[in-house]
């Protein structure tokens, strides 16, 4: 059969966690695939530096996402972490006497951005200690220290002065190379991203289905009860922490391609918390959910910022007392989003992932549904 | 010893800033359940609105009237915005998981945030003319600016009008009902809905006066915002659910900044006074993670 007849129907576990279940969801990925590679060539570089944008939060966001929505460790300070890794990265590249084989290799440049996810991870998991004895809320405190002693404090204070650069690091442009491929326009950077995104996706899959994800789960819904099944739930949560802080590190290392240079307000406390309003916009617990989230936020923001470019252009036509509009433009997108996520949370509190599954469903047993709706 | 004595006495007076409006944070959390993160912006609105009607009152009456009268204003716009806060926003979150009730208030957060921005703009702005004359009394060879003295002594002030309020009013009574055990309290004809209000509209003016003496020390700008976040390490340190935790954790805490300012200052230059009580947090929630008087919870499979 090319698609499922009425529901949801497998005859073994291995059928049930394939992939790719049916043909018709391998050719619905194949044609996502086709639509990632031919986009640069169909939208320009305005629209697709907000597509590897959107790359960038998932990858970030994929840290939140396994914390908050399979383990159930509530984050908000994984700001800190991307740093980390951004820092790591620039730091490695600018003052690592680096051979000459391998800055002609490209070789440099994928060593730091595992060396950035490694050292985010191990920061992570430093801050993540003291999930051993606390959460909800008091878990919150520490992840929130998290953020305001690394960024302001360890970053700009210290991190930011060695070398006598000041607070940003601007790369060379030919240290980010990978291979043969020197990243320096929007279109390698976008596949660039695609790439790095469909490799943790994949990977965050995988852990989700295997039994470190299970035993996150367990946590997740009742860390008595997990215990009590043999869970050891000090490790499974340093487990989560470590992953979280690596694809941070990861991001953190990814976004140096796009704007070669790293300064501490690329990681303020906002980020940490527009991370955490994206899964809770897209869905908690879902990895498609994630992308949704990061993708309607990113997209909002662009719509927004040219919404009231041209609004405050056409009323400075009119009057020019009126370009103040331009100025605030920040304090616009700050409320807005935080006008969204409390009534994504009144009115949508499943996320946009639900409602696509609600779509997904209609679909799937047109005509006859049976949910009534 | 002598700069001992100074971060000592000026360690408690700004300390008592952060207890008052901490005692708005716990009264939220006690009665209603909600841990909020918003209560650096309510600080923020509180400076501004202040600062708003102070420079609107000056220009027709004398210094100290319109001061006073602008305080009373703050208080009665925190009675009405904590109102509608509570009845637009929290109300409709009774009963949600606690993340979901604390992105709530994260998202009230950036709202707030910047819709003071909007209105106000981000330029650091001072009570001009001053309020507190900037000579410093001096008490045995040690200086204290006028301003400290007077904010401790409003902070105080407002603190024991709340406690009394909380301890002897009917209104106060059936907040503390609420605030031990909610079935029972509504039971007996105690309005959970109304009190939840209350307890929103007590936090809005401790945090609008809070922010208004903080804007007269240092001027008022974001940065007030961020010492209104100090308030977690506050409850943090007191428990979260203590009336005298808070006020003893305020001046804690406030002790500790001036100290590290102080002290540490010169051994980690730079941002060390606003980053030194997240560490101490930090490390405090390992030994004791209930706070000083904060209830335990025994869970229950």
């Amino acid at each position: 059969m090319s698609y499922l007849p009425c529901g949801t129907y497998f005859e073994s576990y291995a059928d049930d966690h394939k992939w790719w279940r049916t043909s018709f969801i391998q050719g619905k990925m194949i044609f996502m695939l086709v639509v990632l590679a031919i986009l640069p060539y169909v939208v320009d570089s305005q629209w697709l530096s907000v597509a590897y944008t959107i790359n960038y939060y998932i990858l970030a966001g994929l840290g939140v996402q396994l914390l908050i929505g399979y383990c159930g460790q509530i984050t908000l300070g994984h700001a800190a972490f991307v740093a980390v890794g951004g820092y790591t990265c620039a730091m490695m590249l600018l003052l690592v006497p680096w051979p000459q084989f391998m800055v002609d290799g490209g070789l440099a440049y994928p060593v730091t951005i595992v060396c950035a996810g490694l050292l985010a991870g191990a920061w992570s998991v430093l801050f993540g200690l003291p999930s051993a004895r606390v959460k909800g809320f008091y878990l919150i405190m520490t992840t929130m220290a998290a953020q305001w002693i690394t960024v302001p404090l360890v970053i700009t204070q210290y991190v930011a002065q060695i070398g006598g650069r000041g607070q940003a690091f601007a790369i060379p442009p030919d240290m980010i190379k990978i291979g043969p491929w020197v990243i320096d326009t929007d279109t390698k950077i976008y596949y660039f991203s695609v790439v790095l995104v469909g490799i943790c996706l994949l990977a965050m899959g995988n852990m989700v289905r295997s039994k470190l994800g299970r035993a996150w789960i367990a946590i997740r819904d009742n860390d008595i009860a997990a215990e009590t099944m043999g869970v050891n739930i000090v490790v499974y949560k340093l487990i989560a922490f470590w992953v979280a802080g690596f694809f941070a590190g990861v991001a953190g290392a990814f976004y140096l391609s796009a704007l070669f240079f790293v300064s501490p307000e690329h990681y303020e406390w906002f980020f940490s918390l527009l991370w955490v309003g994206i899964i809770l916009i897209g869905g908690v617990g879902s990895i498609q959910g994630l992308v949704f989230g990061a993708a309607f936020v990113v997209i909002v923001f662009k719509l927004l910022e040219i919404a009231v470019m041209s609004a405050s252009s056409a009323l400075m036509a009119i009057n020019p007392e009126l370009g103040w509009m331009t100025t605030k433009f920040i304090f616009f997108k700050e409320a807005s989003f935080g006008l969204a996520i409390i009534l994504f949370l009144i009115y949508e509190p499943n996320g946009l992932s639900y409602r696509y599954w609600q779509l997904k469903n209609y679909f799937n047993l047109w005509p006859f549904s049976y949910t009534g709706k | 010893m002598d700069l001992f004595l100074q971060l000592f006495i000026t360690g408690i007076m700004l300390g008592s800033i952060f207890a008052l409006v901490a005692l708005g944070w716990v009264l939220i959390y006690k009665c209603s359940g909600v841990l909020n993160l918003a209560m650096g912006e309510l600080t923020l609105i509180g400076g501004y609105v202040c600062l708003w009607l102070y420079q609107s009152l000056v220009k027709t009456m004398p210094l100290m009237t319109a001061f006073l009268l602008a305080i009373v204003g703050t208080l009665i716009i925190g009675l009405i915005l904590g109102l509608l806060t509570e009845r637009i926003f929290l109300r409709k979150m009774i009963g949600e998981p606690i993340l979901a009730v604390i992105m709530v208030t994260v998202g009230l957060s950036f709202f707030f945030k910047g819709m003071v921005f909007i209105i106000w703009d981000t330029d650091t702005q001072v009570f001009l003319p001053r309020v507190f004359p900037i000579e410093p009394v001096v008490v045995g060879g040690v200086a204290i600016g006028q301003v400290y003295i007077w904010s401790f002594v409003a902070a105080m002030l407002l603190m024991v009008i709340f406690v009394c309020f909380f301890k002897y009013t009917r209104w106060g009574l059936s907040m503390q009902a609420c605030a031990d055990d909610e079935m029972a309290a509504l039971s007996l004809g105690v309005s959970a809905k109304f009190v939840y209000a209350l307890a929103w509209a007590i936090a809005f003016m401790a945090a609008g006066v809070g922010g208004t003496l903080l804007g007269n020390i240092n001027g008022l700008n974001y940065s007030v915002s961020l010492l209104g976040l100090l308030v977690l390490p506050v409850v943090v340190f007191g428990g979260l659910n203590s009336v005298p935790g808070a006020i003893v954790g305020g001046i804690t805490i406030g002790l500790l900044q001036n100290f590290a300012g102080g002290y540490l200052d010169g051994y980690f230059p730079g941002g060390i006074k606003e980053i030194a009580p997240f560490i101490f947090m930090v490390v405090f929630l390992l030994f004791k993670p209930y706070g000083l008087w904060g209830w335990e919870r025994i869970e229950r499979v």
